[in-house]
């Protein structure tokens, strides 16, 4: 059963919906600057959306609080992705969301008032659990039946997309909406800078030089609908969902094995399902963290799969940052821009190729480029590696 | 029919650990019962063990058990299901954020994430293979269950599936506010493994015939329970749910005033019941995991139902 892509929706550093992400893109605008809207007292760089709590409650009338910025974000881009679609019953429809922490950013403030001996509002802590945040963008929608939560770090959306891809082609849904949010928290920002990964200038993916991420905060959310589903709702198709594959690199809890293992089980993997040859493949959405280890390895996956023949790609994390869980399913969505509008976003920052390598991404914004087949690669922590890949209608 | 458990193994306040039958000797849960741990040295390398917390402990335990009971070497397929996850690191390193100012060390930090114990499993076992968590409240095991399916439906001839939980005294104090009536005054540890298979083999134990979850509110639990066994005859229920169900059934078991609540409590009610099949000789159980507009349903029958 074939799974396209009928909606999208996204919320990052460089805008609050996609129109405003694309036009940033073009615009080489990069979303990195100062923490906002956080009792954090250092100095780093982030990837901050531009928009409080407060101004998104009041802007959605957003009901049922506490509720954590990571729902928060959640609502607007799944709204967006929904867009005008509606309930029927004839269309099984469910919701797979993702996120790394969940709701930590009212967790940090219950914490707080516990070690300061503050009035305790435990309805704050009621909003950690990751199921919570994506109930929470259930509700908002009006939807009821399958809610799923998936986490596994920063693979997490692209997990979320997958599986409601699975979930499509064996007839248990037929329109799904999937992907992942992740608030800034002061504990993923503290527990990066635990790891001496975090850079303290702006993130140069891919190059020689690179010395760590900087974090970012977002939404990603897509609607994908099986072709039943799309005679009813008579929703446009963006794309075709053709390939997936999570796969484990069973190397380390946190480091990617020097070889890239897993990021090319996971490539090969996607490319097998798609029944694709890599000569197909016209980019590649890096994960491209700008960590020491995550762009070497993932050098090696890529060429380990694509030999002498290595397809353009760049990563987008120097726009947005590192929107962890969500990263997946945010630059899923920028890939879809790609396919559709023949466009590929340049790799910001890069200088110098790395010596072990050699690769050198799209370091200029490209236009009028004809984009067939585009791959996006997402990894996190645990070695969990997961690749999709997106074709033209 | 159905998909046939070739293993199953379990860490909880019972003795369910390598102990078949136990479901005859079920004590009532107070609050001096302990974690009943097993001696996680003859499974885990004493030098990885110092640094796991509880939840890695139980469920990296109960993951090498249920693969060697299955007869099978590794698996094509690693899913957990967990509510609240790595929830001992993640509060280690939080207070720590909160409270440090210098360095902070990253252990806890790299063990706090969700997938934690999926990743670790992957690592013991060498596994390359499809590696997923999933963290849906209280019915996290039965979407891990679900997922399971897929996969068996696709390519997978075995998956270890499982769901895991870990107290911290933090829970106690927000139990009511979940809406859990806990045995006094605490919530608990658990986890359970098992190996799932498209293949019947000499180990194989008992059948998931379905799953099946549902969140919101509109929907009466009755009828969602009525359609979903769609007349199969119930021998046992096992429940965590104060709702009132109307069965013409005596053999009702609240699951959590045995295993005392966690969020994964269902995983080891499929415990439970595939130990109960196969000494009592039971055909069909259900499973019903109801709390706070989450529903889980599990049907599990015997090897020739």
């Amino acid at each position: 059963m074939n799974v396209y892509v009928t909606g999208i929706g996204v919320i990052s550093a460089i805008g609050n919906n996609v129109d405003e992400n694309y036009n940033s893109l073009t615009s080489l605008n990069h979303g990195i600057g100062p923490v906002q809207f956080s009792n954090n007292k250092k100095t780093h760089l982030v990837g901050n959306v531009k928009l409080s709590d407060e101004a998104i409650i009041e802007k959605y009338s957003v009901k049922n609080l506490p509720i954590s910025r990571t729902s928060l974000l959640g609502i607007i881009a799944a709204s967006e992705a929904w867009g005008s679609n509606k309930h029927m019953k004839s269309i099984r429809t469910g919701l797979i969301s993702s996120t790394s922490v969940g709701g930590m950013d009212k967790s940090e403030k219950y914490y707080r008032q516990l070690i300061q001996h503050e009035d305790i509002d435990n309805s704050l802590i009621l909003t950690h659990d990751n199921g919570n945040t994506s109930e929470k963008i259930a509700n908002f929608l009006g939807l009821e039946g399958y809610v799923n939560t998936l986490s596994t770090a920063c693979s997490s959306s692209l997990n979320a997309i997958m599986l409601g891809a699975r979930m499509i082609q064996q007839d248990k849904l037929d329109r799904v909406i999937v992907g992942g949010s992740d608030a800034f928290t002061e504990f993923t920002l503290n527990g990066f800078d635990s790891l001496m990964i975090y850079s303290d200038e702006m993130c140069k993916p891919f190059d020689e030089n690179r010395n760590g991420l900087n974090l970012g905060e977002g939404a990603g959310f897509l609607v994908l609908e099986s072709n039943r589903s799309i005679k009813e709702t008579k929703n446009t198709q963006l794309c075709e969902l053709v390939g997936w594959c999570n796969a484990a690199d069973a190397f380390h809890q946190t480091a990617s094995s020097p070889e890239g293992k897993g990021a090319t089980l996971a490539i090969e993997g996607a490319l097998k399902q798609a029944n694709l040859s890599p000569n197909d493949i016209d980019y590649i959405n890096a994960h491209g963290t700008a960590t020491k280890n995550n762009d070497l390895s993932e050098s090696r996956a890529i060429i380990n799969v694509f030999k002498n023949n290595i397809p353009s790609f760049s990563s987008t994390k120097a726009f947005t940052g590192h929107t962890l869980a969500a990263s997946g399913s945010i630059e899923v969505i920028f890939s879809i821009l790609t396919l559709t509008k023949d466009v590929i976003f340049p790799n910001l920052n890069f200088i110098q190729p790395i010596e072990q390598t050699k690769l050198n991404p799209v370091t200029e914004l490209t236009m009028n480029k004809k984009v067939n087949c585009v791959l996006s690669n997402s990894f996190g922590f645990g070695g969990n590696n997961s690749t999709v890949i997106l074709q033209k209608i | 029919m159905g998909f046939y458990i070739n293993g199953a193994s379990a860490i909880s306040h019972q003795s369910t650990f390598k102990n078949k039958g136990y479901t005859e000797n079920i004590f009532e849960l107070n609050s001096s019962h302990e974690l009943l741990a097993p001696n996680y040295k003859e499974y885990i390398d004493s030098k990885a063990l110092r640094r796991m917390s509880q939840i890695l402990r139980m469920s990296i335990t109960c993951g090498i058990d249920c693969l060697s009971q299955s007869g099978i070497e590794n698996t094509d397929s690693i899913i957990i299901g967990t509510g609240l996850g790595c929830l001992m690191d993640t509060e280690k390193f939080l207070k720590n954020v909160l409270t440090l100012d210098g360095l902070i060390p990253p252990t806890a930090f790299i063990q706090s994430t969700h997938n934690t114990i999926a990743g670790q499993l992957s690592l013991l076992l060498e596994n390359n293979n499809y590696n997923m968590t999933h963290t849906q409240n209280t019915v996290s095991f039965e979407h891990a269950l679900l997922d399971c399916m897929l996969r068996l439906n696709e390519n997978d001839n075995n998956v270890l599936v499982g769901g895991a939980d870990e107290h911290i005294p933090l829970l106690d104090n927000i139990a009511s506010d979940i809406g859990v009536k806990i045995v006094e005054g605490k919530m608990t540890s658990g986890a359970a493994m098992f190996a799932l298979s498209n293949e019947r083999n000499k180990h194989s134990l008992a059948r998931v015939m379905d799953v099946e979850t549902y969140y919101g509110k509109s929907k009466n639990l009755q009828d969602q329970v009525n359609s979903f066994i769609e007349g199969t005859e119930i021998d046992l229920i096992l429940i965590n749910s104060n709702e009132a169900l109307e069965f013409d059934l005596e053999n009702i078991v609240n699951y959590s005033s045995i295993f005392g609540y966690l969020h994964s409590g269902s995983a080891l009610a499929l415990h439970y019941a595939v130990d109960v099949i196969n000494e009592e000789g039971k055909q069909n159980i259900l499973i019903v995991n109801y709390l706070n507009d989450n529903m889980g349903l599990i049907l599990i029958s015997n090897l020739e139902a």
